[in-house]
Parts: C-alpha cells; structure tokens; sequence
C-alpha cells in the first residue's frame, strides 16, 4: 500500500487541533452542540472501523453487527441502573459479554459462508433487537428503552456544560479503536485475516485453521463494539432498541464502502461523514426556505436515507475502494507521472 | 382442541406469508447468488401500488377488486424487480458482494421514497368486508383473511411447480441452479432465466406485499423489514434454490412461532432463532438444499 510520508505528522496535527478546540469557547467546537454532534460522530466512526476489520479485511459480510454494539450499551445501563457494580466494573463487564456473544453467535454462524453467513448473523442480530423490544423482565424497557440514572456515573460526564468529556470520552475510544485495529491488521494474525479474504482455499492448505482465525476476528471486532456500546451509552444518555436495529448494521456497511474498506482511516471518514451528514440533513429540511419545495421531492428529501443510498449505489457501482480508494488512485496517477 | 385447531390455521397463514417473499429470494439466490436485499423494498412497492389502486377503486372494497388490486401490485413488483434487475444487478455480473450491496442502497432509496410520499405511519388497507368474517374449521372459528392467505401460498406454489416442471424456461431455471457455468457453456442463454426469475420473485413479493398490509392493518414502508428478515430465515431452513424446501420452512416457522407466542408473548421469535441455529448446527444446507462442493 502506498504510503505518504507526510501523513503521520499530519494526522498527528489533526489529533492534538481536536482534542485542544473544544477548550475555546470562541470556536465552533468549543460549542456543546457541535461537540454533541463530533462525539456521536467519533463513536461511529471507530464503530464502522470495527465493522472494517470484518467486512474489509477479513471478507466477513456480517449483518449482526448492531448486535455486540447493543450489548455494550444495555448490559452497561442495565448494571449501572441498577447498582450491581460500579459503572467502570459495569463497562468492563459489558466490554466482555460482548466479546462471549461474539464468540458464541461467531461459532454457530461462522460453519457457513459467504452469502448464508451474511444471512445468519443477520437473523442473530435480529433477536437480538426482538429481545430488547420486549422487555423482558422488566430489564430493557422495552420499545421505549432505558434512560440511564445519571447518578451512578462520574459528574464529568452529565450537564451540558460537560459536553466536552464525552466529546474528549469519544475521541479517545476512536484513538483506542483504531490502534488496536492497527495493530491487529499489521501483525501476523492480520495478515491471515487478509489472506482468508483473497483466497481460503490457499490458507487451508497451507495448514491453519481457517475457522479459528474467522472467529478471532469476529471476537475482536464484537469486544470493541461492545466498548463503543459503552461509550455511546455516555454520549446518548440512554439505552433504547434502535441501536440493535439491523438498520445500524446496514448503516456501518453503507460509511465503510463511502469511506472505502481496508484503508483503516477511510472507515472512520465513512462514519464520520455519515453521522454527521444524517444529523444534519435533518436539520436542514426543518428550515423554512424547504417548506416551498413541493412536498413529492421534498418528501422523500427529508429522508437521510434517499441521498445517502444514492451515494452509495454510485460508489458500488462506479467508484469500489470509496473516497480513500480514490484518494489512492490520484495520488498513484501523480507518482507515476511524476517518475515517467 | 378448538384453540390448537385455531393456532396451528393462523400459523399456516403467517407462513404463507413468509412463503411469498421467500419463494423469490430462494430462486434468485439459487439461480444468480445474488442475496437480494431489494426483495423488502418489491414487497413495498407492491403494498402501495395495491393500496393506492384500491383508495382510488371506490369506498368500498369488493373481493375482485381486492384480487386486482393484488394482482397489480404484483405486476407492478414484478415490473420493479425486472428493472432493478437490468439497470444494477447485470452490471455487476459474478461480483456478489457487491450485488448485494447495490440491493441494499435500492431498499435505502425505495423505503426513504415511499416514506417521504406516504409518511411512514401506519394507513389502513380497503379490504373487503368478507375477510372480517370467520370460517368454522373443525369447530374453531378462523378468520377469512387467514384463508386467503393460504390459498394463495399455494395457488403461487402450484404454478412455481408447474413453471418448472413443464416449461423450457423453467427447465432452464432449474439447470441454472445445479450448475449455472455449464448451462451458460452448453449455449443457452441464461440472461433470460435470470429475468425470469427476478419478475416472478418481485410479483410474489408485491402479492405478498398487498396481503401482509391487510394483516398488519395497513401499509407502511417500515413492514417491509421484518418479512425480509423472516424470508431469508426461511430460505437459510428451507435450502437456497429450493421452492418446495421453502414452503415447508415457512410454514413450520409460521406455526412454531404463532405456538410460542401463544404460551409465552414474544418468545416466538427467539424460538425462530434457535431453530436456525440448530439447523445450522445439523445440517447447514437448509431441510431440502443440496451440499455445495
């Protein structure tokens, strides 16, 4: 893969500009609705990393992944709610049961392939989401969630005037995301991730077990989204079933194929830019000016989806590899030309 | 027993419904490979175009209004899906992946469409008056609509079998299934199949479309989702390609989970999932499906 010299001081730069920002108020960052906005933004984007290292650089098409995600945020809210243990015991816990249930569902899905298996994790991740909805037990709520008693967490985290935490909360779990993911892909494990999803056959002869690597990907990648599901929970303020929703799953898809698979940086873009392109679409189309646009094209405007899905559609279409894909096509035009 | 007579009736007829969009996403996976996530959004397309035509049809909904009604929307399903077919899916020729991703963005599109045209809120479906009433089955009282349901599961059912058995297309289709390379190398020309295929899956699927909406009481874009889910739980049971190993699929997990949900409210769906799993466990080509090499 290509590689510019310059990018690590660069995305070193990047770093340290957002996480000082929200420390000046004159500053857009430094206003807790946009840090409200990043936070959630950071936390999808290393979400849709996660979903990266399964789809992208393992070749594992899950459509269960709302699923670890979800764990994280009700096993969480629920210990946490009821005072079983303190709220960092309850993360760590959390954090684990996410990473068993990937072992387990992985395990049980992971005996088929390709397509059946995109099937399979999709019908997991479904009871996953009918489980929450229907409260059972009284434990989560049922359809309408469980708000989280803000009480049992540290006081940094609550009030608006603290938005800056979560904001800094979000950019640490992405920085932490995004070096384990690093470090997977580059060691030798990673490199059997890659090599299952170019050619399986060829693994298996050469003598390793192809099943044990599948499932170490899917457990890491399960653990650190039941990790996200942590920290969404402190930036949502509440668990509720739309997080276990198949719709999420779909949605990682959509950021990793805009952002471009196995570039690592292209995912976190993908999510970034999903995240924040669907808070903002919806605020644009409550202003006045779009009430004059006729409500046949306005309509289906307001929906997120509509744009976002076209976007897509092209990119699978016209554009594989994404926006760092394309990135890395312009940039191998300029060093060929530049060595001819 | 009048109860068990009751359940096990309303079980069939919610897995008459999981036939009709399974029956399609089986024949085209079989066939093509293609897992077709725009089968939800063929439903959709056929719920409306069923409900709009019946609004406009007059107050009053009669049965052979209701047949058109159900008959168009499934044309206009079928149309869909052809289109969806030559404008995205040929393109993508043998990249399977990616074909089920451009499915994906065609559902994104069509349910944020038909979201932003009919809102996403529940509205009521013109049925005829005769579905509200009941029809005594061995002393247990089934509501008509039930019935429908099921006669026309298996009305599509008898015509998927007599397409496959008796005609060229159909002997076509199936060859495609067992080995698609060597039916393209012997010179016949699959593309049509293919088509084929896609229009008859996407008609069952607005069939099933304009029927799931009187069950649900009414169309929204949302519904769409859950039956897909079940459609590909079927299909995973029944075995990929396999429209008979479909039928059986639905119809055990329509009257398992209307069994479950009776005893106990909401397990049915967990019962569902723990089926798939042990299937998988035991014999992970699906009930009918054959072992891939």
């Amino acid at each position: 893969m290509l590689r510019w010299k310059y990018s690590r001081p660069l995305l070193a730069l990047l770093l340290i500009v957002l996480a000082i920002a929200p420390m000046f108020t004159s500053l857009p960052l430094g206003k807790p609705g946009l840090q409200q906005t990043m936070a959630v933004a950071f936390i999808w984007g290393a979400l849709a990393l996660t979903y990266d290292l399964l789809f992208g650089f393992t070749g594992l098409l899950s459509f269960g992944h709302a699923l670890y995600f979800a764990t994280g945020v009700y096993v969480s809210c629920i210990l946490i709610n009821h005072d079983v243990v303190s709220w960092w015991l309850a993360a760590l816990i959390a954090i684990a049961s996410s990473g068993l249930l990937a072992a387990l569902v992985g395990a049980a899905s992971l005996r088929t392939t390709g397509i059946t298996f995109a099937m399979v994790t999709l019908a997991f991740g479904e009871a996953g989401h009918v489980i929450v909805g229907k409260n059972f037990f009284n434990l989560t709520g049922g359809e309408n969630g469980i708000a989280l008693n803000a009480e049992r967490i540290p006081q940094f985290w609550i009030g608006v005037f603290n938005t800056k935490y979560i904001y800094w909360t979000a950019l640490l779990a992405l920085i932490i995301t995004y070096l384990v993911i690093w470090w997977v892909t580059e060691s030798s494990a990673g490199k059997v991730f890659a090599a299952l999803r170019d050619n399986e056959q060829r693994v298996q002869v050469l003598g390793l077990n192809t099943q044990r690597f599948k499932l170490l990907s899917f457990v890491i990648s399960g653990t650190l989204a039941g990790m996200l599901g942590f920290v969404m929970l402190i930036a949502a303020g509440s668990a509720a079933p739309r997080f276990a929703e198949s719709t999420v799953t779909i949605a990682l898809l959509l950021m990793v194929v805009i952002g471009g698979a196995v570039t690592r940086w292209g995912a976190v873009l993908g999510g970034i830019f999903y995240s924040i392109a669907s808070t903002r679409m919806q605020d644009l189309t409550q202003q006045e000016s779009f009430a004059s646009i006729p409500k046949w094209i306005g309509g289906p405007i307001a929906e997120p989806a509509l744009l976002l899905g076209i976007i897509f559609i092209f990119i699978v279409m016209f554009a594989p590899g994404g926006l760092s894909g394309a990135y890395y096509r312009l940039r191998l035009r300029a060093l060929t030309r530049k060595s001819s | 027993m009048e109860t068990f007579i009751l359940i096990g009736i309303t079980g069939i007829g919610l897995g008459a419904l999981y036939f009709l969009v399974a029956s399609g996403l089986s024949l085209i996976y079989g066939l093509m490979g293609v897992l077709n996530f725009a089968h939800g959004s063929f439903l959709s397309v056929g719920a409306f175009v069923g409900y709009w035509l019946a609004r406009n049809l007059g107050p009053e909904t009669s049965m052979s209004e209701f047949i058109l009604a159900m008959i168009i929307g499934g044309l206009a399903a079928g149309a869909f899906a052809l289109l969806v077919e030559q404008l995205l899916i040929t393109r993508l020729y043998d990249r399977h992946i990616d074909q089920a991703l451009v499915t994906v963005g065609v559902s994104l599109v069509v349910g944020a469409l038909l979201g932003g045209w009919f809102t996403n809120d529940l509205q009521i479906f013109p049925t005829p008056l005769w579905f509200y009433t009941a029809v005594n089955v061995g002393g247990a009282m089934i509501p008509a609509d039930r019935v429908v349901y099921i006669a026309t599961a298996v009305l599509l059912l008898i015509a998927n079998w007599a397409l496959l058995k008796f005609t060229r297309i159909g002997l076509i289709i199936r060859a495609g299934v067992e080995n698609r390379h060597m039916v393209n190398a012997l010179g016949v020309n699959v593309r049509l199949a293919f088509s084929t295929v896609f229009f008859l899956g996407g008609f069952a699927a607005g069939v099933g479309g304009v029927l799931v909406s009187v069950y649900s009481n009414g169309v929204s874009p949302l519904i769409a989702g859950t039956y897909l889910i079940y459609g590909f739980i079927v299909v995973v049971i029944g075995g990929m390609g396999s429209v008979p190993g479909s039928f059986i699929a639905a119809m055990l997990i329509g009257v398992i989970r209307q069994f479950a949900n009776y005893y106990v409210t909401g397990l049915g769906d967990f019962v569902v999932v723990i089926l798939l799993a042990g299937v998988l466990l035991i014999r992970p080509q699906g009930l009918l499906g054959k072992a891939r090499a």
